[in-house]
């Protein structure tokens, strides 16, 4: 993957498991079972030893004959033999541990990596309503190959602002990358008609991108204040006027769509709550409810129709290079928060130290 | 009316509201009203009653220095519109909330968006007499 995503390898973790938790885990090593065969033969050869050296007490025994010190050593050899199998067990108990520690480092590395492609298969994506919708699971599918382009097209995008591109060229990544969000756009609109609350609630996303969420995807306001403005330097006087004059409209239309989802969602609680405490079913407030539920998919297109338009315009205002600056930026910024759900979501949670 | 001004005591944004009423001629109105309206005032924003993108348009409007007047009209009216404001309007597939400027129709939400974010929106206003300044 020539991407320039950090392939998170959490090599912290060691120990990071007590003891029973690690046994229920991987049930096949059982304290109280036998050893393993392998150590079978050890055993044996010991308890080989073990009676040559009561062979040898016994023989002191016979000479000295005194049968309480017979005894005594019987059971100091037997206390020598079950140190060395307890030995033997935490040996092999400690293998078991490391073992298991390499497979949830892989699972670790498989699991980010899944993550950084969009795919949450963390417990909460899980819990949610055990994805049935078809419509939804397409969506994810062509979400992961959009994340998987993404990536190849800010590696294209570094390389070719660092070499000495024409601005033809550079046309062309930028058209292209302006076209891979208008396409986001499109499987959008149809993931929403499938399921308007997956879309709203982010759940395609990663957690760090959803915190940033609104209605259904990034603001175009924060894209041009904290991505853009601070990152392109050269900018005419004119171009300046332009990007306030964007920004501000922006917010606008922000604040429009954002208080329209506010009476959008007043009417839904009102739709929902009417008749509480009353006798008779509450099937026609579900009804009603259901209605009113059409009007968010229509939010969720048109927030992403100002993504869009915002994204146009600013590519107006800006040159190719500025562009293509931008769209580096923003593809950049995108990425740094999948990494940042990846190492949050792995972070070590308890500073348990391994005590073997 | 009376369903527009509960909106407006309830809600967190009610005062904003209660004011923007006050300016404009709403009525639960049928088709016929709604065309008068429409050739008479520079801006009409038509939608269904109890919309929420028509409250969208409304704000994008007067962001941008309109003073829209609003006819809201009833599910069952809407087909008799349609046919009401054909002429001055953008033909049958006309999407509600609906903007009508100078009489003549403008667009849906999608267009006063676009128009916004490509600062044409004002401009457009202005020559069609939808702004005074």
């Amino acid at each position: 993957m020539n991407s320039t995503t950090t392939q998170f390898v959490p090599s912290r973790r060691m120990g990071l498991y007590e003891p029973a938790h690690q046994m229920s885990m991987w049930g096949d090593f059982r304290l109280d079972s036998p050893p393993p065969p392998p150590l079978m033969l050890e055993v044996n050869a010991n308890s080989n030893n073990q009676s040559e050296d009561t062979f040898g007490a016994s023989h002191r025994n016979d000479q000295e004959a005194s049968k309480p010190d017979d005894k005594v050593l019987r059971r100091l050899a037997q206390n020598r033999e079950a140190a060395r199998k307890s030995r033997l067990r935490k040996k092999a108990y400690v293998q078991q541990l490391e073992n298991s520690k390499l497979r949830l480092i892989q699972l670790e590395q498989e699991l980010d990596r899944a993550r950084q492609q969009g795919l949450c298969v963390d417990a909460t994506q899980l819990a949610y309503a055990g994805n049935t919708n078809p419509g939804i699971t397409a969506f994810e599918v062509e979400y992961g190959h959009w994340v998987e382009e993404q990536n190849r097209q800010v590696s294209d995008l570094k390389n070719a602002l660092h070499s000495d591109m024409g601005d033809m060229e550079l046309q062309i990544f930028v058209d292209g990358g302006m076209r891979h969000y208008f396409e986001l756009f499109a499987m959008k609109v149809t993931a929403a008609r499938a399921d308007v609350f997956y879309i709203m609630s982010g759940m395609w996303k990663t957690s760090a991108e959803r915190f940033f969420l609104w209605i259904g995807g990034f603001r175009p306001s924060e894209l041009l204040k904290q991505v853009l403005s601070p990152h392109l330097d050269d900018l005419t006087e004119q171009q300046r006027l332009d990007i306030v004059n964007l920004r501000q409209s922006c917010q606008q239309a922000e604040d429009a769509l954002s208080q329209g989802m506010e009476k959008l969602q007043f009417i839904l609680a009102q739709a929902i709550a009417d008749g509480l405490l009353r006798e008779g079913n509450y099937l026609p407030q579900i009804g009603a409810a259901m209605n009113k539920l059409e009007d968010l998919v229509r939010f969720v297109i048109q927030a992403d129709h100002l993504r869009q338009e915002t994204l146009q315009q600013i590519s107006r205002i800006l040159t190719i290079r500025q562009a293509a600056s931008g769209l580096l930026a923003l593809g950049e910024y995108l990425q740094r928060l999948r990494v940042l759900s990846s190492c949050w979501s792995s972070r070590p949670r308890d500073v348990c130290v391994s005590k073997i | 009316m009376t369903h527009a001004t509960q909106f407006a005591s309830n809600m967190s944004i009610g005062q904003e509201f209660k004011n923007m009423q006050r300016q404009l001629s709403s009525s639960a109105a049928g088709a016929a009203e709604c065309k008068s309206m429409v050739e008479e005032s520079p801006v009409v924003v038509v939608a269904r009653r109890g919309c929420c993108m028509s409250f969208v348009v409304r704000r994008l409007l007067q962001s941008v220095g309109a003073n829209p007047d609003v006819c809201e009209v009833e599910e069952r009216h809407v087909d008799e519109l349609a046919r009401h404001l054909g002429e001055s309007g953008g033909g049958v597939l006309m999407q509600l909330p609906a903007v009508f400027v100078g009489g003549r129709w403008f667009g849906g939400i999608e267009r006063v968006i676009a128009t916004l974010i490509r600062e044409e929106l004002k401009p457009l206003l202005k020559q069609a007499g939808g702004l005074w300044l």
